[in-house]
C-alpha cells in the first residue's frame, strides 16, 4: 500500500517537474537545457518571498510571473535565432543555465537556503499515515495536467499551438502568428517550471544546483513522451514506478539511475517513445 | 637547497635594509575548502574562524617573527576540485601548510599531492577515521568518539533496541554507519535496516517507507553535510517520522537554519556554542566583534579550524622553523588551549576530545544533554 502511494506521488513529482520542459519541447521542438536553472529560479523565488515575510503560498504566483518574464526575455534574445538549429539551441540553453546558476550564486551565495514548508505533517489514507505534502503533489500534477489539456483543447492559443505542432509552415500560411505562439508557449513553459521549483522546496534543499538533479530525469521523460501530456503522465507513472520499486527492493543507489536507463532503453527499441502509444 | 639559499639571502637583505616590519616572507597557510557543493553551507564559517586565528596571531607578533597569510581555494566539495585546489596551493602558491576542513573524498584526493609537495596537512574536520599518513594530523572527532554517546543515550535513556541507519553513499556516510553497526551489535541492539543514497540524490521516498515498515525505534543518519542532510530531514518530517533521531552529520549552524524541522534531533559534537568556559566566551566575543552581521555561527567544523592554526603555530615554534619534517614531528607533541578545551593530536596523529551530546530545541539552539570528557579516538593509525 505504501509502495502504491510512493509510486503515485513520485510520478506526480516527476510530472510537475517535467511539464514545463514538455510544453516547450512539444510546440517549439527545442530542448530547453536551462530547465534546471528555471527550477532553481523558482526555488529562490520561494526563498525571496518568504524572506520578505510573505505567505509561502504567494511564492507560487510570484515564481510563475518571474519565470515567464525571464523566459520571455530568453526566448527573444537567445532562443529565437536558433529554432532552425536545434543542436545549437541545446548548447545555448545549457550555457544559459550555467549563467543563471552563477547569477543566483552571486546574489544569494552558494550555500543552502531554507524555506518554510507549504504543508506539514501526515494524513491518514487507507489506515496509513502518509506525507500530506506528497499527496498534495498529486493534486498539483492533476491541476497542471488538466490545465494544459484545457489550454490546448479549449482555447484559441491551444488551437494555434496545435496547428504549429502539426505543420508550422501551413499554420503560418493560414495567418497564424507563429512567433507569438512560440513566445507565449516558451513563457508558459518557463513560468510553469519556476512554479515547479517552488513546489519542490518542501522536498529538497534550495541551493544554486538544486535544479540540476532533476534535469536529466525530466529530459529523458520528455524524450519518451514526445509532445503529448498524456504520454508524459504514462511515462512518469511507469518510470517513476520503476524507480520506486528498484529503490525499495534492490537499492536506492540504483533507483537514482532507473529513470535515465529505462528511458534510454525504451528510446533504443522504439524511437518514438510513448508518443504513439 | 635553492629555496633555502634564496630565503637566507632574502632574510639577510631584509635585515640589512631593515625597512619592513616583517623580515621574511609570510608563512602561507593553504585552505582548500568546499566553497561550492555539499560543504558550501559550512565552508564560510570555517574561513571566518581561520581569518580570526590569523588576525590574532599576527597582532601578537606572528610566528617566529613571520606573519601568517591565508591562501583560500575552492575544492568544490569533491575529489576533482580538491586535486586542482591542492595542486595550485602546494605547487603554485607554495604554501607552508594545509589546514582545512573538507569532505573525505577531497581529503583523499589531496593526500598524495601533499605527500609529493612535502607539506604538513592538519585536517580539521570530523570524519570516518583511519586516514593515516605521515603528513596528516587530525584534530576533529572520529566515529569511536562520536557514535557511542548517541547510541548509549538511545539504548539507556530511550530504551531503543531496533535501529535504522541511513546515509549518503560515500566514505564518511558508510564509515560512520559501519562503525555504528558494530557498536550497536556489541551493545546488544539490533540493526533493522541500513540504506544509502548517492550524495547528489534527492529522493528519499523508498528509504523512508522502508524505515516506517521496519519497526525501528530509533534512527541514526550520516549524510553529507548541507543539501542531503536538509533534504532527508525535510522528507522525514514530511512523512511524520517522530522516532528518536540521531544525526551524525548535522552541525549547530545548519540545525539552526533548518528551523522547526530540526527540533528534537540529537547531535554529538566536540564543540557546541553553549560550552561554558572563558576560552569559548572569549572566542565567541572575538568572532562577534570581527564579523558582527556577517558572522556564521561557529560550529564543530569551524572551531577545530581555529584551533588547527594555533596548533600549527605551536608546532612551528617548537620546531624553530617551518621545515616540514620538523613541524610534522612537533605536531604530535604540542597542545593548545582553545574553545573546545586543551587539544593535543598525540594519539596516532589523532586527538582525544571532550564530546557533548546535545538536542536541538524548537528555537534552533542546542541543549547539552550529557558531557563525555576526554574520549579517546581509539586505534586509528597503529603504524604511525
Amino acid at each position: 500500500m505504501t509502495i502504491l502511494l510512493d509510486v503515485i506521488t513520485t510520478a506526480a513529482i516527476l510530472f510537475v517537474v517535467a511539464a514545463g520542459l514538455l510544453a516547450i519541447f512539444g510546440v517549439l521542438k527545442i530542448i530547453n537545457f536551462a530547465h534546471g536553472a528555471w527550477l532553481t529560479v523558482g526555488g529562490y523565488c520561494a526563498v525571496a518571498t518568504t524572506g520578505m515575510g510573505l505567505n509561502p503560498w504567494l511564492a507560487l504566483p510570484v515564481a510563475f510571473v518571474v519565470g515567464s518574464a525571464l523566459g520571455g526575455i530568453t526566448e527573444v534574445l537567445v532562443v529565437r535565432p536558433l529554432y532552425r538549429r536545434p543542436l545549437d539551441a541545446i548548447l545555448a540553453t545549457w550555457g544559459l543555465g550555467i549563467v543563471v546558476g552563477q547569477l543566483i550564486t552571486l546574489w544569494f551565495g552558494r550555500d543552502v537556503q531554507f524555506t518554510p514548508n507549504l504543508l506539514s505533517g501526515t494524513i491518514n489514507v487507507f489506515g496509513l499515515d502518509y506525507s500530506f505534502y506528497r499527496l498534495f503533489m498529486v493534486l498539483a500534477a492533476l491541476v497542471v495536467g488538466l490545465g494544459f489539456a484545457v489550454l490546448l483543447e479549449g482555447t484559441r492559443l491551444g488551437l494555434s499551438a496545435r496547428a504549429v505542432i502539426m505543420n508550422e509552415t501551413l499554420a503560418r500560411a493560414l495567418g497564424i502568428d507563429t512567433a507569438k505562439v512560440r513566445l507565449t508557449t516558451f513563457m508558459i513553459g518557463t513560468g510553469l517550471t519556476a512554479l515547479a521549483g517552488v513546489l519542490l522546496t518542501p522536498l529538497t534543499s534550495v541551493d544554486p544546483d538544486m535544479g540540476l538533479a532533476w534535469l536529466i530525469g525530466a529530459f529523458m521523460l520528455v524524450m519518451v513522451a514526445g509532445s503529448s501530456f498524456g504520454a508524459l503522465a504514462v511515462a512518469c507513472l511507469v518510470f517513476g514506478g520503476a524507480q520506486t520499486l528498484v529503490s525499495t527492493f534492490v537499492s536506492p543507489v540504483l533507483g537514482g539511475i532507473t529513470v535515465a536507463v529505462l528511458c534510454a532503453l525504451v528510446l533504443r527499441i522504439s524511437p518514438k517513445g510513448f508518443a504513439r502509444a | 637547497m635553492d629555496r633555502t639559499t634564496r630565503k637566507l639571502l632574502f632574510a639577510m637583505a631584509g635585515g640589512l635594509l631593515a625597512t619592513a616590519a616583517w623580515a621574511e616572507d609570510p608563512i602561507k597557510i593553504g585552505i582548500p575548502v568546499g566553497l561550492s557543493g555539499a560543504n558550501s553551507v559550512v565552508a564560510p564559517s570555517v574561513v571566518q574562524s581561520a581569518e580570526l586565528a590569523v588576525e590574532e596571531i599576527n597582532a601578537a607578533g606572528g610566528v617566529l617573527g613571520r606573519k601568517l597569510q591565508l591562501e583560500i581555494a575552492d575544492d568544490a566539495s569533491g575529489a576533482a576540485g580538491a586535486q586542482k585546489a591542492f595542486d595550485s596551493l602546494v605547487f603554485q602558491k607554495e604554501v607552508n601548510a594545509i589546514i582545512t576542513m573538507e569532505t573525505s573524498a577531497a581529503r583523499n584526493a589531496g593526500l598524495p599531492i601533499v605527500a609529493k609537495g612535502e607539506v604538513p596537512f592538519i585536517y580539521t574536520s570530523f570524519y570516518e577515521g583511519r586516514s593515516c599518513s605521515p603528513d596528516l594530523y587530525v584534530n576533529g572527532w572520529v566515529p569511536e568518539q562520536q557514535v557511542p554517546p548517541v547510541v548509549d543515550y538511545f539504548v539507556k535513556k530511550e530504551g531503543a533496541k531496533k535501529f535504522f541507519l541511513v546515509g549518503s553513499d560515500y566514505a564518511f556516510g558508510r564509515g560512520m554507519l559501519e562503525f555504528a553497526r558494530t557498536y550497536l551489535e556489541k551493545a546488544g541492539a539490533q540493526v533493522v535496516g541500513e540504506e544509502y543514497l548517492p550524495i547528489e540524490g534527492t529522493d528519499w521516498t523508498a528509504i523512508i517507507s522502508k524505515l516506517k515498515s521496519s519497526g525501528a525505534d530509533a534512527l541514526i543518519t550520516s549524510t553529507a553535510g548541507g543539501a542531503p542532510n536538509v533534504t532527508l530531514t525535510k522528507q522525514l518530517r514530511g512523512a511524520g517520522i517522530k522516532l528518536p533521531y540521531g544525526n551524525l552529520a548535522v552541525d549547530e549552524g545548519t540545525a539552526k537554519s533548518m528551523g522547526p524541522d530540526a527540533a528534537g534531533i540529537y547531535i554529538a559534537a566536540s564543540y557546541v556554542t553553549s560550552i561554558d568556559s572563558p576560552a569559548n566566551k572569549k572566542f565567541l566575543e572575538a568572532m562577534q566583534k570581527k564579523f558582527s552581521g556577517e558572522l556564521r555561527t561557529p560550529n564543530d567544523l569551524s572551531v577545530p579550524q581555529y584551533e588547527g592554526i594555533y596548533l600549527y603555530k605551536a608546532a612551528v615554534e617548537k620546531a624553530g622553523s617551518t621545515d616540514a619534517s620538523a613541524v610534522l614531528s612537533a605536531l604530535g607533541e604540542v597542545s593548545v588551549a582553545g574553545p573546545r578545551g586543551t587539544v593535543s593530536m598525540n594519539k596516532q596523529h589523532h586527538a582525544p576530545l571532550t564530546m557533548y551530546l546535545g538536542q536541538v530545541q524548537e528555537d534552533g539552539s542546542v541543549k547539552v544533554v550529557e558531557t563525555f570528557p576526554d574520549v579517546d579516538p581509539g586505534t586509528q593509525c597503529p603504524n604511525l
